[in-house]
């Protein structure tokens, strides 16, 4: 009786399809949709016209905003790619945490996700930077791509959580069957397949990631954000300076988000 | 049918009026026959010249001055605790009417904002943790050096070479990187650093404050560019608090 009865869940479960939707990147455009990806053009190639219009038509001070920015842009994309990096290590170990039959280890990667996802980014951030500086020193830049990886971290764990269930269970039995190790086959079976249910929401996240890292300008991390303040505060130009701020993370998610809409479509070619 | 388009009319009719209220074309038109209430902003986090109290009152040098400014001149302030960073861009598009917020009258700001006379008179000074040697500015090279955004102890930190300048969206949150080792040094206004260096009983142990100030700069009310009535009557009210000595008394309450 139990053993029909798990027949039957097993067949419910069988090959279930799970598609991941975050939603809180840019919206990533794909060939078949049609009007997302003529906005995508409008947004991406206005953003640069924008841009360039300005630069040539108002040299002053469009020209010098610009000339300000570069380094804030480099801060930028070296706080989000080594957050992404530390959150997907995260993540992983939270997705495993997560679905680990060990009590300990499922509380503790629960509980993660629970704290850090109850607790707004902006919040952490001070947490991290100003609260726990009483009892550690961590140098600027580090304090911010801890805290963005350890927030990031528990939507990873997530993602990788979903990724893993996605894979059927018949799977692992199979890999088990054929003498691996629980480890092995989660190494060299579930995990491999996993990644292209994965890639695609962990991509939505790295471009939900940069637009986030703008937060760290309050931690007088000098990112792109906080470059532009710094220039409008001396130079009184706010209509100018956040103008040119807003269409460069525009550009530049919007160029993120094709990339990974270009990924996407190789997963599933393939 | 009828009664809904009336209706709609009706919603219409006082959408306009309050709309053209505040929109503040109507409103100005009115204030221009006498000035009643003036909104102030300030940015409550620059201690002893404004801050916000234990019982959330916002109190200090300035908010004394203000109220003691009004009352010679005829007129109820209203404050607006606003962030500092975007304090300017507020005035301009007519959030508020007036800023005393510790503000120095320097020609960059002249150019885009019109200021009331001077009414008290500072300057930047460096605070650096005990330990460090340093005589001022100068001997902070390859040091990162910390100040509030967009005030005059950032911009005097950005002329010298070879000092880091890190910006800060409160003066406080520089003193706070200061005590957790992440820079060593903060320029401030001098009353603000005696404050924080002298009076904080967790700071006061651990920084010092470096030589004398080595600016001087004087605070003055910041109207819109153009709002001559307004500058009229604050210069009005700094004058007589003036000659009734009531600026040495707050100076007495606040920065002694």
């Amino acid at each position: 009786m139990a053993e029909i009865k798990k027949q039957k869940k097993d067949q419910q479960e069988g090959p279930k399809k799970v598609s991941i939707d975050v939603g809180d990147g840019a919206a990533i455009p794909s060939k078949e949709d049609v009007g997302l990806f003529t906005a995508w053009r409008v947004a991406f190639f206005g953003a640069i016209a924008c841009i360039v219009y300005l630069a040539v038509f108002k040299p002053d001070p469009y020209v010098e905003i610009l000339k300000f920015l570069p380094d804030g842009i480099f801060v930028t994309f070296k706080v989000t790619v080594l957050s992404i990096l530390f959150a997907l290590v995260i993540g992983l170990f939270t997705g495993l945490g997560r679905i680990s039959k060990n009590k300990l280890i499922n509380g503790t990667a629960s509980l993660y996700v629970e704290v850090i996802r109850g607790i707004p980014l902006l919040v952490q951030l001070f947490y991290i930077y100003y609260a726990l500086s009483k009892f550690v020193h961590v140098p600027d830049m580090a304090s911010a791509v801890i805290a963005m990886a350890v927030c990031y971290g528990a939507y990873m764990g997530e993602i990788f959580r979903a990724g893993i269930q996605s894979i059927p269970k018949g799977q692992a039995e199979a890999a088990r069957s054929l003498g691996m190790t629980p480890t092995q086959s989660m190494y060299h079976v579930i995990l491999p397949q996993a990644v292209k249910t994965i890639l695609p929401p962990v991509g939505n996240e790295f471009v939900a990631l940069l637009k986030d890292s703008s937060l760290v300008s309050i931690l007088a991390v000098a990112d792109l954000l906080r470059r532009g303040r710094e220039y409008a505060s001396e130079s009184f130009n706010y209509f100018e300076a956040y103008t040119v701020i807003a269409l460069v993370y525009l550009i530049i998610t919007l160029f993120l988000s094709k990339l990974i809409s270009i990924m996407e479509e190789k997963i599933r070619a393939e | 049918m009828k009664r809904s388009v009336s209706v709609y009319a009706l919603m219409l009719a006082v959408g306009l009026f309050v709309g053209t209220c505040f929109s503040g074309q109507a409103c100005a038109a009115e204030k221009k026959a006498a000035i009643k209430t003036v909104t102030v902003a300030t940015d409550a986090t620059w201690p002893p010249m404004e801050m916000v109290d234990a019982k959330k009152n916002i109190v200090g040098f300035d908010i004394d001055y203000m109220n003691a400014v009004a009352k010679e001149a005829g007129f109820k302030v209203v404050y607006k605790n606003t962030a500092w960073d975007g304090i300017f861009a507020g005035v301009a598009a007519g959030k508020y009417d007036a800023i005393i917020s510790s503000v120095t009258i320097t020609p960059e700001r002249q150019k885009e904002y019109d200021f009331s006379d001077p009414y008290t008179a500072v300057g930047q000074i460096l605070v650096v943790p005990k330990a460090l040697k340093a005589k001022g500015l100068a001997d902070m090279k390859g040091k990162k050096v910390g100040a509030q955004i967009g005030t005059t102890g950032a911009f005097e930190v950005k002329k010298v070479e070879g000092v880091e300048l890190k910006t800060y969206d409160e003066v406080g949150l520089a003193f706070a990187d200061m005590a957790a080792g992440r820079i060593e040094g903060v320029v401030c206004d001098n009353p603000t650093a005696a404050n924080f260096a002298l009076q904080n009983k967790d700071y006061k142990a651990r920084f010092k404050i470096v030589g004398e100030p080595f600016t001087k700069e004087n605070y003055g009310i910041v109207v819109k560019k153009g709002n001559k009535e307004l500058v009229d009557l604050l210069n009005k009210g700094i004058k007589a608090v003036k000659a009734k000595g009531l600026d040495k008394q707050f100076e007495q309450k606040w920065l002694r």
